[in-house]
């Protein structure tokens, strides 16, 4: 089988363990492949029934894959798909992790089945069974070739020389001297502010303080993790060790993950360390623990999401100019440029249509574009976070809601904008890490 | 014979096109298990290329490469467990000591972590690295960098070193050392193929020689055939106390069979030396000393002369390039 050929070549790894590994991984595969049909499937549904020509459709997925979900039909049609999305971008990673041979395979696979089991039996998620059926498969055929897991070499060599010398500290330091000015900064702009005029809430000005140091966190990460991710490759060229991995036995996405894990995880511990003085705004108060753990799995996603776009242009840039170059004009372009002219027209066409006294009676197209404008927020960090911290502090809603149409009164479901950015941002740094393994391993080939 | 022995790497028709230049062309290698190979050739002349091809770096446009009975194209990863490979640039990661750059390399060869700190010791007493076991990399000294990287190729105990100008850009000591390594390491039983222009090395310890040009090999096989090819007689130098011994020697040796010409040389430091050309094998040196020291004439010396290599790589090379 072609299949079969291609991934003897992925996994590299000979004998037992090599079977064993890839059928693992392609079990992991399908698993995803299921996930995706279903959530096609879904979407499918969805179109057809606001149209309002087979309505009973909702009704029909809640009962076949949110057994238990008390909440209105439409919003559980949106749970199905988002679950289902979140599925592939886990099976697919845990997938190239178990082709790099990595360590942690084995408990993420774990962890990924627990959940969906979790999920299952709480709301009733029976395309759960497809992951926690496709993990335990997976599993068990790891367990037959117990030793070919590893922690990655790469990984380990990175961080040592990362982690040495002046250098790391050096870059850490200055990262939190300059937040630290910021929010002193933003305190003493503020205090003055607030003693003329003596009517700001005790609240407000931990909420600035907060909102301040995660917006300039937001800024500096989506700087700093390209720039570790985009030499990942061409530095090997560049110092010509590339070759010599080339002659080891180290396979491809061990390689990948390895520089992956390494870069991420300096950011990571950026992150980590800024948490003090998020914290700071406790203080104040105004601020509450959710949104600091929201603002932190917004900061991580974009971390991982935007490094993976800086490893991706590294395996398809000869040099490390160019892949940096493009690593930033596809982040300008992806989430400031787009959704910037796409949003335009959008807001255009709605103070066009429904902005006038005579608004025509059209709850599809209003809903059309309440849903666009949902997807261009959850494209950008700064305004998804800006959008979820509005509804969490003005109407207390974490993920799903309602909102009531202009056109004809009756209500849609809308969902938090973290909710659509996690996901979208998870699969498409799924998607990019097994492009780019395929990458690599042409260029290997045409070379 | 050496050229009935097991072959580890073959070529057959090698081909490597960039475009429309031709860097390797038709070409045929032949090395035998146990040997050192010394591929020679002008710069350009597709030695990096073609160990590019048997490393798995580069697809052939065309024609077949075993290694170790593997093919490159069909099985990479077991030509790539049966090889070190050490091109001619030296891959510095500048933040690693000398220790954790071997350590990262035999990981990537799969070596499990118990094993790796006696394999790390090992390998660094072998290239005498020990005493800079926690030194940086970027601190060593251009020879130590190279006895590095071989220690580096030996990680995963191969069975063929394929090493790309091993020598080049050492100074004469570091050069010895490189060379009295890859002797040591023959010994221990690896093939060695490496490429070179310095025909000094060649000439010191090969027991295989490839020349090639334009991508082509123009001659191939055991230094001692291509000698014998070059040369199609010896030159033995007797050394002689005076001119009465010399006019003696001439008249015992001129009319032996095989002897094509006695030939008086300049004495030099007071001894006077004559040249003997002559045909036979080592049975008949051996008589031809015998003759002379019968005949109650001291010798002083008795040499047999081999033909330096330049002249050689000259004669064999000159023919294709006018």
């Amino acid at each position: 089988m072609a299949e079969a050929a291609l991934y003897s070549q992925i996994t590299e790894t000979d004998g037992v363990a090599g079977v064993a590994l890839e059928t693992a991984a392609r079990v992991l595969r399908r698993g995803a492949l299921l996930h995706a049909l279903l959530a096609g499937l879904m979407l499918i549904f969805a179109l057809l029934a606001s149209t309002r020509l087979v309505p009973s459709l909702y009704d029909l997925a809640q009962q076949l894959f949110l057994l238990s979900y008390g909440g209105a039909s439409d919003a559980a049609l949106a749970i199905v798909i988002i679950f289902s999305l979140v599925n592939i971008s886990a099976l697919l990673v845990i997938m190239v992790s178990v082709l790099a041979r990595e360590i942690w395979a084995l408990p993420g696979l774990l962890v990924l089945a627990l959940a969906n089991a979790a999920v299952l039996l709480v709301l009733g998620y029976t395309p759960a069974l497809i992951t926690v059926i496709v993990g335990a498969w997976a599993l068990v055929r790891l367990l037959r070739a117990p030793n070919v897991l590893r922690v990655n070499p790469v990984m380990m060599r990175e961080l040592r020389g990362r982690m040495r010398g002046a250098r790391a500290f050096v870059v850490m330091s200055i990262y939190l001297a300059l937040m630290s000015g910021f929010a002193l900064l933003l305190y003493v702009i503020f205090s003055t502010a607030s003693s003329l005029n003596a009517s700001a809430a005790t609240g407000q000005i931990g909420r600035v303080l907060f909102a301040g140091v995660v917006g300039i966190e937001l800024l500096l990460i989506i700087f700093i993790a390209p720039s570790f991710t985009s030499g990942a490759i061409t530095g090997e060229r560049e110092r010509q060790t590339y070759d010599l991995l080339r002659t080891t036995l180290l396979a491809t996405p061990s390689f990948i993950t390895g520089k992956l894990e390494s870069s991420l995880g300096y950011v990571l511990l950026l992150l980590f360390a800024a948490i003090p003085l998020q914290s700071l705004a406790f203080l104040f108060g105004g601020v509450t623990e959710t949104e600091v753990i929201l603002a932190f799995l917004i900061l991580t996603i974009t971390a991982v999401t935007f490094g993976t776009f800086g490893i991706y242009f590294s395996a398809t840039q000869p040099r490390t100019l160019a892949a940096s170059v493009r690593t930033y004009g596809t982040i300008a372009a992806w989430a400031f440029i787009i959704p910037l002219v796409i949003g335009f027209i959008v807001n255009i066409i709605q103070a066009g249509v429904f902005g006038n006294a005579n608004a025509p009676n059209a709850p599809g197209l209003e809903a059309l574009l309440q849903y666009v404008n949902l997807l261009l927020t959850s494209t950008n960090p700064f305004a998804t976070a800006i959008q979820t911290q509005r509804l969490l502090v003005e109407q207390q809603v974490i993920g799903l809601y309602s909102v009531t149409l202009a056109s004809d009164g009756s209500t849609i479901p809308m969902i938090s904008p973290w909710v659509v950015f996690a996901t979208l941002y998870q699969a498409i740094a799924a998607i990019l890490i097994v492009l780019t393994i395929r990458r690599t391993q042409q260029v290997d080939v045409n070379s | 014979m050496a050229n009935m022995a097991e072959l580890i790497i073959e070529t057959r028709d090698l081909v490597k096109k960039f475009g429309n230049f031709t860097a390797v062309d038709h070409l045929s290698l032949e090395v035998p298990a146990g040997s050192i190979y010394g591929f020679v050739g002008p710069n350009g002349a597709g030695k990096t290329t073609t160990m590019r091809m048997l490393t798995t770096l580069t697809r052939p446009t065309s024609g077949q490469a075993w290694v170790n009975g593997y093919s490159v194209t069909e099985e990479p990863r077991a030509v790539r467990r049966a090889i070190g490979y050490m091109p001619d640039e030296f891959g510095v990661y500048d933040d690693m000591r000398v220790w954790e750059y071997l350590d990262f390399f035999a990981a990537c060869y799969d070596i499990p972590e118990i094993e790796r700190k006696k394999l790390i010791d090992d390998l660094l007493a072998l290239v005498d690295l020990s005493h800079r076991r926690d030194d940086m990399v970027d601190k060593l000294s251009r020879g130590m960098k190279q006895r590095l990287s071989l220690a580096r190729t030996l990680a995963h105990d191969p069975s063929v070193l394929i090493l790309d100008e091993p020598a080049s850009g050492l100074d004469p000591r570091a050069r010895i050392e490189i060379r009295e390594l890859l002797v040591e390491l023959a010994r221990m039983g690896k093939t060695i193929f490496f490429s070179t222009h310095i025909l000094a090395d060649v000439s010191e310890i090969c027991s295989h020689i490839g020349i090639v040009e334009a991508g082509q090999i123009i001659a191939q096989g055991s230094m001692d055939d291509m000698r014998a090819q070059i040369q199609p007689h010896r030159e033995i130098t007797v050394t002689l106390r005076d001119q009465e011994a010399v006019e003696t020697v001439k008249s015992l040796i001129g009319s032996v069979e095989g002897v094509v010409g006695v030939n008086e040389m300049e004495p030099r430091a007071g001894r006077y030396r004559l040249r003997i050309d002559y045909t036979g094998d080592d049975e008949g040196v051996a008589e031809l000393n015998r003759t002379i020291s019968g005949a109650g004439i001291a010798i002083l010396g008795f040499a047999e002369e081999t033909k330096d290599l330049e002249s050689m790589f000259m004669r064999v090379t000159k023919g294709i390039v006018t």
